[in-house]
């Protein structure tokens, strides 16, 4: 059942990966952390919901809604807990994101309600067997579609003035500043990519798992932050890494400790790693 | 700064004012009872459900005039199914002395936590759903309606090895003090019977990937599947196992009956078997007055959870009315001592430890509907 567990940890890592992208993304530039990436990958669910249920089942439809959904809430987000709070100690800012995050969560129960909604399925019968292990074709989907935006990331950081402009706001902002760039306004937009990445791995997420409630974004946050910190919180490529990584540990891990325990190896991993080594595998020198 | 002091000290005194106004809802015509309950969170939809059901008894029960002459007034507190929140509303009803008795939590490891706040108040703690063996024994004050797991589980394992012909089985279960409880007296009882669990797996609440456990407790190659679970995750699991293309027989405790069950678990449930104390379509009036008020009011169907809090006020209301006075030991008291009490949920005779022995009947999930089992 190994190839089973990979297939499943792949599938699992790549949102993983996606979600730890969006808290490198925010630390490459602020030297911060947003607590509430998770409530915002949970406002991408419902939006999908929302578009699937309400308006067409058409899947690119709602993962187009989520990511704008993410955009917005990263623009918010950006503006009151990171810019009205500059000159002050970063840990308003931190706690700032904190509130954020119990706010989505409430005004998500207050607006959808606290059950637990289903999202109907795509494309999740099997497509091929390999060595014994079920692919379905949705996993497949999920990730190319990962696989597909970290390309078009890529492309954004190093083929588009926009993203020289958030390399270079990530690795001195003063300088940047002083050589023309307007910090303030690349700041905003990838602090809105990240929001609109969390957004668009929910709706992945509620799609793979047929179910959507307030509270789901919590533990894909922390899992989400583990594997940015496991894999180099500095470096994109280093989320990548981590978020696969985690993915595929935490489902492998399964045959060996009782399943119940499988959050454990992930939580001991992070531990261990913000003692040993902070910077991550792929850490220290490599920005973005 | 004197002026902003004064300020302050108006503001507060008005605070701590109104405060006391608000909570002084016992005096001498009314009763003043209070409801614990996981109206956010995890729990959410079974504690909203639980305090549906308490207002709806209590708004019926003041208008036949109340009990002992005196009207309900009922203070809500929610737990968000954590059991530090149990706690510190059991503290905030204990320290009102206008407070007679409190109905809740929802979840065992709730009711665990806050049990020896009510027990050193001397407040009665009716709970409709707390099914952990260790709760009732644990506190004279500590009472439960629903049936431990150790008179549901025989049942279930009856059902299991004797009318379905289970051999082998494999349990997932949520790891918490219900899970537990739930998963040993089913093992134990399938093993009593000759059947063999092949694999046991755990999740804690909150799990929502359930592929890799799955995939486990598919290698040991079960018979069927037993899920000591909630119905939201119960649903959920159902759906992964599904698109995982593991067909099997799925059995689960009551706690699985809810029509919330198939509509978030659509195909996958189908064919489920479990058990009901309360069947929303019995055609006993009583039961269809309750659903069909339920209904109106609330706009849903309530559940096996939803009708032992309506069970729980009116049974609280028989010991007020038996104790004949609102004294919180006679109330203890009367409680302790009913017989025979025909609830919507089933006869409740309270046992020396202050649990129910309810009665079981199968049902299973067909086409997305609940029907008896023959």
């Amino acid at each position: 059942m190994f190839t089973q567990q990979l297939v499943n940890g792949i599938t699992e890592g790549s949102l993983f990966a996606l979600i730890a992208i969006s808290f490198s993304l925010v630390w490459g530039l602020l030297k911060l952390v947003n607590f509430a990436m998770g409530e915002i990958y949970m406002f991408g669910a419902y939006a999908g919901w929302i578009v699937v249920s309400y308006i067409t089942p058409n899947l690119f439809l709602a993962l187009i809604a989520g990511f704008a959904v993410g955009w917005g809430l990263g623009w918010i987000v950006e503006k009151v807990a990171f810019k009205a709070l500059r000159g002050v100690p970063h840990i308003a800012s931190l706690v700032c994101t904190i509130g954020f995050s119990f706010l989505f969560k409430e005004i998500a129960a207050a607006i959808f309600g606290a059950q637990t909604k289903a999202m109907p399925s795509f494309y999740s019968s099997t497509a091929i067997v390999v060595a014994g292990a079920n692919v379905s074709w949705l996993q497949i989907f999920m990730v190319a579609l990962a696989v597909g935006m970290m390309l078009l990331l890529q492309l954004l950081f190093y083929g588009t003035k926009i993203g020289l402009g958030v390399r270079a706001v990530a690795l001195d902002y003063r300088t940047a500043g002083l050589m023309g760039i307007r910090v303030d306004r690349v700041t905003s937009i990838a602090f809105s990519l990240s929001g609109a990445l969390a957004a668009f791995v929910g709706v992945l997420a509620a799609i793979y798992y047929n179910a959507i409630n307030p509270y789901m974004g919590f533990v894909p946050g922390i899992k989400g932050f583990t594997a940015a910190v496991f894999g180099g919180i500095t470096s994109i490529p280093g989320a990548i890494l981590g978020g696969y990584l985690l993915g595929i540990i935490e489902n492998m891990s399964v045959q060996f400790v009782s399943s119940g325990y499988k959050d454990f190896v992930s939580y001991l991993l992070l531990i261990v790693f913000l003692l040993f080594r902070p910077n991550g595998i792929l850490g220290k020198k490599a920005k973005l | 700064m004197r002026n902003r002091m004064i300020a302050l000290l108006s503001v507060v005194l008005a605070l701590v004012g109104s405060a006391s106004l608000w909570a002084a809802g016992g005096t001498g015509d009314t009763i003043h009872i209070a409801l614990t309950a996981p109206l956010t969170g995890d729990y959410a939809e079974y504690g909203v459900n639980f305090q549906r059901s308490v207002q709806m008894g209590i708004d019926e029960i003041n208008a036949k005039g109340g009990v002992l002459g005196k009207k309900y007034v009922l203070s809500v507190g929610d737990s968000r199914g954590d059991p530090k929140e149990s706690v510190s509303l059991a503290q905030k009803w204990t320290s009102d002395p206008s407070i007679v008795a409190e109905i809740g939590d929802f979840t065992s490891s709730c009711c665990l936590a806050s049990q020896p706040i009510y027990d050193a108040a001397g407040m009665v703690q009716l709970s409709p759903t707390a099914s952990a063996t260790t709760f009732t024994p644990g506190s004279v004050w500590s009472f439960s309606i629903v049936g431990t797991q150790a008179y549901e589980q025989p049942f279930m394992a009856d059902l299991a090895y004797n009318k379905l012909k289970i051999k082998r089985m494999a349990i997932l279960f949520i790891n918490n003090d219900w899970g537990m409880d739930t998963q040993k007296f089913f093992k134990e009882n399938f093993e009593k019977l000759g059947g063999k669990i092949v694999a046991i797996e755990s999740f804690f609440q909150g799990e929502k990937d359930f592929n890799a456990v799955l995939t486990k407790l598919k290698e040991s190659k079960p018979d069927a599947l037993y899920m000591a679970t909630m119905y939201n995750d119960g649903a959920l699991i159902s759906l992964q196992r599904q698109k995982m293309g593991w067909d099997i027989p799925v059995l689960g405790p009551s706690s699985l009956y809810s029509t919330e069950l198939t509509k978030l678990g659509g195909s996958s449930v189908n064919g489920l078997y479990t058990n009901v104390s309360f069947f929303a379509k019995d055609t006993d009036p009583r039961v269809q007055a309750y659903v069909t008020g339920f209904q109106k009011r609330f706009g849903a169907t309530p559940n096996f959870h939803a009708a032992l809090a309506y069970d729980a006020i009116y049974i609280l209301t028989e010991a007020i009315r038996r104790a004949g006075s609102t004294d919180k030991q006679a109330i203890r008291d009367a409680l302790a001592g009913i017989k025979g009490f025909q609830g919507l949920t089933g006869t409740v005779t309270f046992t020396p430890n202050r649990d129910a022995i309810k009665g079981y009947k199968a049902v299973q999930v067909v086409n997305g509907d609940f029907k008896l089992l023959k």
